[in-house]
């Protein structure tokens, strides 16, 4: 049983944790044992604590910690193992990616670092699949090999990997935060009952302690939170696509290719009836990247160079409602809040000047790079990227770049 | 300093020339002044130069007060910074805004605790701390369309839904500067300067004493943006709150604060009939202290909503519409629990059964995002409205969206909708009801279909100011005149009286080049 | 049939708001609302139930006061509801509250079908549905975005992927996971508001539950938070110099970094 502990040493008897604690369970009292001027010392009450551990990050001297107490022997726990994920007979990005955190990881822990795969092919094809891993940084790679109709199905994956594990027990278990890996680890946590952190953007060894330190996003990203897995192996995270750097692939690296004895078996009452790909929609709510024309695009001639920008980079496009208005532009293209409300990764925002109505609609874009003449127009308050220019000149440039 | 300011009206600012009201006008040049001292220059320069000024914020006014009449265009959306924060005396918190701060922006603020204290006074960011630690606030007006500016909004003394419960924007205004024609400065703060009578004598920052007759007109005993405010032995400040743009320039505003109730719990009652929810507003009103709103849906509005729905991406969102539903009524109760809230709630209930109602075809909200399912249902009532109209236009320009904002004493609720109903049919027109039926003030938008209809719904407005008036009502009850109601304001108070209010400008603005158009109907054109 | 949905109590705003002079978090007194994903979840389930007959039963672990939440679940079509809720729950990460859950599940004798919704706002971990259908060991399907056939026996669903959907077929006991908009949640009615009042509600402790106390609470969970910080505030846009040819480079390089 873990508890929170205050450092007589270090604690002032400011009382800041109290304020913090939304549970009323820390009082500053007298206590002789106090190090500081005001002779007090903050208390935690136990019965009251719910070990949110708020108090930790609200103490500015580092007076409150963790006790984790006792665990059980950890050290037969050796190695990083990275599940690398497979579409359409290929890796998925985000598997190189873990690959190079993962090196990373296991260097510093002086240990091995193992690629893990599920595969429906055969030996030689798995062989050339895991030579490819350890290319990316892999000291070994381990083929789970698999039915053919147990492919895609998370729950067929999961039992072979907790078999696995259990085997070879590794210390560091890592996916990719697909939708897939968002699926596959937590069903794998639960068999081996261990801990998993969500969707991670920052991995780091602990050099005190080794422990894998695995901050992440929470309320909607307006909190980081770092978390560790102290007393269960092995310590398993779900890693955020698009965030670690993959290692660039040498293919003079060593390393064996092997096959678990285990497999992954289709379980009956689950079956993938149809994979589905995605049609290439016209609406722009879905689309990964949008042009978003506002006045500043001005005339119908050049709406047809920023189209024919589009087709050639394979974007949407979008507008503001000037340029429906008059008859310019079409209303399903139409951003704001009498239009569509988008979410793109990229949001590139054309002679928009920002009013609010538009800007309604483009507050769930990732990244917004504008472009505009004016440098005090409102849009680019709520840009990344503030590109003051003519935004037909930009335009044009991009064009005779492509 | 000025030349840089000032730009001439190119192509570029053609957006300039319009607002929500879909009318257009002309200008020669236009500024967007940063600061009081600009503005100071700006208007010191034009109004000697005999050119005309019309004061913008986001333009969603719908009375056409910001649409210019030539001369310069003043765009105060630049000037749009929360600039102080006090707690008073009496304990509650007042905010000092600039005129083109957007509301939905300052309500954020206020409701995050977030502002950009660049060039706080120690003295603010000292009561930044405290509000803060206090519990949350409410900025009380409500208007419909969010991203209207507070400088807007004190300029046509707007209202919103809230207002049933709280009053109009005017009650919120505790202190006001205004930039006058020579760029001299009016403060103003409410309880310190008092009309004697009908007498209004005002000192100004540069030491100037200005005199004011005040008007002779009684105000209707309605909710009311017509005119100018005028009461015997009335607060300065009110002069200006509704005066859209006459009289001067407001270049800041204090407002106050009010402590949010601990619960507000919204519910949208449908009825089958228009008759069963009259009664049930009538009812309601009697019975039920502590509700915050009575807004209006009648059929044809629930019928724009459903094809909205159907047909356009912006409004798949809004709720379904039983088909069975033949209008609605949004109220909302304000408490300090969620006793008291429940027991409001069923009151709701019981009224709506009184009245032919049932209990089952009702939408319930009892929290914020489920209100904002209700509000987005609410807007979504007049953008659908706009939307239709920006279709027609296409067909013939000559129409735009004519809206109705009269508001009527509460007898005469079931007589003012029956007087729209009967001439409305006999005119053939394609229209909605909607808006704040606790105040007897609907909203008719007439949707028209050419340009016949257009002048036809314009006769017939002006046929329903001469009613109202005689009802005791008010031309305009929020939206303001601006310049499509100027000639129901002559209908509402005779030439005399508007001959008053003319003397009255002239002590502020001699030349006549405030806001050009607005309450008095155009001399020249 | 047995439907069982899941939700979480949330703030009513994910805003993280900080104190102006000690710049700790302020967890103010706001009220707390369900995970805006479960009412899609609890939307779902009821019109599942309509169609297949049976009850929905809210199911939720947390303090006491969560029974508010639960019963407007009711009042929004469900029939019944359930809170585990003791000190010895307290703590909870995702793997303890899968084993709370599960043991909900269990208390009520088990069900066809379980819905939760997505993920929750203010974990963001989307783990639960998993851990749970592993922890009861049933099957679970993620993503749900629509049901496309469902009998006594089993549900077809289709789920979103990365590059398009799977539909798939899965037997009964399972969980699934929904998506927004898989349906359009339903405003409850003030007849809704006032059946929810009497409906039945049931609290079970972690000892009523049988729950074994080693995998509740903070014992029962694996991770801990050691650090909670706010990322660094939203800095001005950062202005791309030069040639508009410079700035047409730069723009051709972020769209190629997205695809």
């Amino acid at each position: 049983m873990g508890k929170i502990v205050v450092d007589v040493n270090k604690c002032l008897g400011c009382g800041a944790c109290v304020k913090v604690c939304t549970l009323g369970a820390i009082r500053v009292e007298a206590d002789p044992a106090a190090k500081n001027k005001l002779g007090k010392i903050a208390k935690i009450d136990t019965g009251l604590c719910s070990l949110c551990s708020t108090c930790i990050s609200g103490c500015k001297f580092g007076a409150i910690s963790m006790d984790f107490g006792e665990g059980p022997a950890l050290t037969d726990y050796h190695g990083v193992f990275v599940f690398c994920e497979m579409t359409d007979g290929e890796f998925a990005p985000v598997a190189y990616e873990l690959l190079g955190k993962g090196r990373e990881l296991a260097d510093q822990l002086q240990t091995k670092l193992s690629a893990v795969f599920v595969y429906a092919g055969d030996g030689a094809a798995a062989e050339k699949m895991g030579r490819k891993l350890i290319s990316y940084g892999a000291d070994r790679a381990v083929v789970i090999p698999c039915e053919k109709k147990a492919e895609n199905l998370e729950e067929n994956y999961a039992d072979a990997i907790c078999e696995l594990v259990n085997a070879e027990k590794p210390e560091i278990l890592l996916f990719g935060a697909t939708m897939f890996g968002r699926s596959l680890a937590p069903r794998v946590a639960a068999g081996l009952r261990t801990g998993l952190t969500a969707d991670c953007t920052v991995l780091a060894i602990d050099e005190e302690t080794g422990l894998l330190q695995q901050t992440r996003p929470a309320f909607g990203g307006n909190l980081m939170a770092t978390i560790v897995c102290p007393r269960h192996r092995p310590q398993m995270a779900t890693v955020r696509p698009g965030i670690m750097k993959a290692l660039a692939p040498d293919a003079s690296r060593k390393g064996e290719v092997v096959t678990a004895a285990t497999g992954a078996k289709a379980i009956s009452g689950l079956e993938l009836l149809e994979v589905v790909k995605a049609e290439k929609t016209e609406s722009i709510k879905d689309a990964k990247i949008i042009i978003d024309c506002g006045r500043g695009v001005g005339s119908k001639k050049n709406l047809k160079l920023v189209k024919e920008l589009c087709e050639k980079l394979g974007t949407a496009y979008g507008c503001s409602r000037p340029l429906v208005d008059t008859g310019l532009c079409e209303y399903p293209h139409q951003v704001g809040q009498t239009g569509c409300t988008v979410a793109p990764d990229l949001l590139i925002c054309l002679g928009v000047s920002g009013a609010i109505q538009h800007l309604a609609g483009i507050t769930n874009a990732k990244k917004i790079i504008a472009v505009n003449n004016d440098p005090d127009a409102p849009i680019f308050a709520a840009a990344h990227y503030k590109v003051v220019a003519d935004c037909m000149d930009v335009v044009k440039e991009m064009l005779a770049q492509l | 300093m000025t030349d840089k300011l000032i730009h001439q009206l190119t192509e570029d600012y053609a957006e300039y020339l319009k607002d929500e009201s879909r009318s257009v006008g002309e200008a020669e040049s236009i500024s967007f002044p940063v600061s009081e001292e600009e503005v100071r220059a700006i208007v010191k320069e034009e109004y000697a130069a005999g050119h005309r000024i019309t004061v913008q914020g986001a333009r969603t006014g719908l009375a056409a007060a910001a649409v210019p009449h030539g001369g310069h265009v003043l765009n105060l959306m630049k000037m749009n910074r929360v600039t102080a924060l006090r707690k008073g005396e009496d304990g509650l918190f007042y905010i000092t805004v600039e005129p083109g701060a957007i509301l939905s922006q300052v309500k954020k603020a206020i409701e995050s605790r977030k502002f950009n204290q660049t060039g706080w006074s120690e003295e603010s960011k000292k009561a930044f701390i405290e509000f803060s630690a206090a519990p949350e606030q409410l900025l009380t007006p409500d208007p419909t369309e969010s991203s209207a500016t507070i400088g807007g909004m004190v300029s046509c003394n707007a209202s919103g839904a809230r207002s049933y419960l709280y009053g109009p924007t005017r009650g919120r205004v505790n202190a006001l500067r205004v930039v006058l024609c020579d760029g001299d400065v009016l403060a103003l703060k409410r309880g310190e300067v008092f009309a004697k009578g009908r007498d209004l004598t005002l000192t100004t920052e540069g030491g100037k004493t200005i005199n004011v007759k005040l008007p002779t007109y009684q105000l209707p005993k309605t909710k009311n943006a017509s005119g100018y405010y005028i009461a015997d032995d009335m607060d300065a400040v009110d002069l200006f709150i509704g005066s859209d743009g006459t009289l001067g320039v407001i270049t800041s505003i204090e407002l106050t604060l009010l402590p949010m109730p601990a619960t507000i719990w919204g519910v949208t009652c449908f009825f089958a009939e228009e008759s069963q929810a009259i009664r049930f507003v009538q009812k309601v009103r009697e019975e039920i202290k502590n509700l915050s709103s009575l807004e209006y849906f009648d059929g044809r509005a629930l019928n724009l909503l459903r094809k909205q729905k159907a047909e356009s991406t912006a409004f798949a969102q809004l709720p379904f519409i039983d088909p069975a539903y033949g209008c609605a009524v949004y109220t909302e109760v304000h408490c300090d629990n969620e006793e008291q809230a429940t027991a409001g709630l069923f009151a709701i209930g019981d009224a709506m059964k009184a009245c032919g109602g049932s209990e089952d075809n009702t939408w319930v909200a009892r929290n914020a995002s489920e209100r904002d399912i209700l509000y987005f249902f609410r807007h979504a009532t007049p953008e659908s409205v706009n939307m239709t109209i920006d279709k027609r236009k296409k067909i013939d320009p000559v129409i735009t969206k004519l809206g109705s904002d009269m508001s009527v004493p509460d007898k005469y609720l079931a007589d003012v909708v029956a007087m729209y109903e009967k001439d409305l049919a006999a005119g053939g027109f394609d229209y909605v009801k909607f808006g704040h039926i606790g105040n007897n003030h609907l909203h008719v938008n007439i949707l028209p279909r050419n340009g016949e209809e257009y002048r036809n719904g314009k006769e017939l407005f002006k046929k329903w100011a001469a009613e109202v008036t005689k009802m005791g009502g008010a031309v305009s009850a929020e939206h303001g005149v601006g310049k499509l109601k100027a000639d129901f304001l002559m209908v509402m108070y005779g030439p005399d009286h508007i001959r008053e209010m003319a003397e009255l400008k002239a002590a502020f603005d001699p030349k006549g080049l405030f806001g050009t158009g607005n309450l008095f109907t155009p001399i020249t054109r | 049939m047995k439907f069982i949905v899941c939700i979480k109590q949330v703030p009513s705003t994910n805003e993280v708001r900080l104190d102006p002079v000690t710049h700790a978090i302020i967890r103010d007194g706001r009220q707390s609302v369900i995970n805006p994903f479960d009412l899609y979840a609890v939307e779902l389930g009821a019109q599942l139930r309509d169609r297949m007959g049976g009850t929905l039963t809210a199911l939720s672990m947390g303090i006491p006061a969560t029974e508010r939440l639960l019963r407007e679940c009711i009042s929004r079509g469900a029939d019944d509801a359930v809170l585990m809720t003791d000190r010895a729950f307290a703590g909870s990460d995702t793997l303890a509250t899968s084993y709370a859950i599960s043991l909900g599940v269990n208390a009520v004798g088990g069900a066809d079908l379980i819905l939760c919704g997505k993920m929750a706002v203010d974990g963001d971990t989307a783990q639960i549905g998993p851990e749970l259908a592993r922890t009861l060991g049933i099957h679970h399907v993620t993503d749900v975005a629509e049901v496309m056939d469902i009998t006594e026996k089993d549900i077809t669903v289709r789920k979103v992927t990365e590059t398009g959907s799977f539909v798939e077929k899965v037997a009964f006991p399972a969980v699934i996971t929904v998506v927004k908009d898989i349906v359009m949640p339903r405003l409850p009615s003030i007849s809704g508001v006032r059946k929810s009042l009497d409906a039945p509600f049931k609290t079970f402790s972690a000892a009523e539950a049988n729950a074994d106390t080693a995998r509740t609470g903070f014992n029962g969970s694996p991770t801990s938070v050691v650090k909670t910080f706010t990322p660094e505030g939203r800095t001005e846009a950062a202005p791309v110099e030069g040639t508009p040819a410079d700035q047409a480079a730069f723009l051709l390089k972020a769209v190629k970094e997205v695809r």
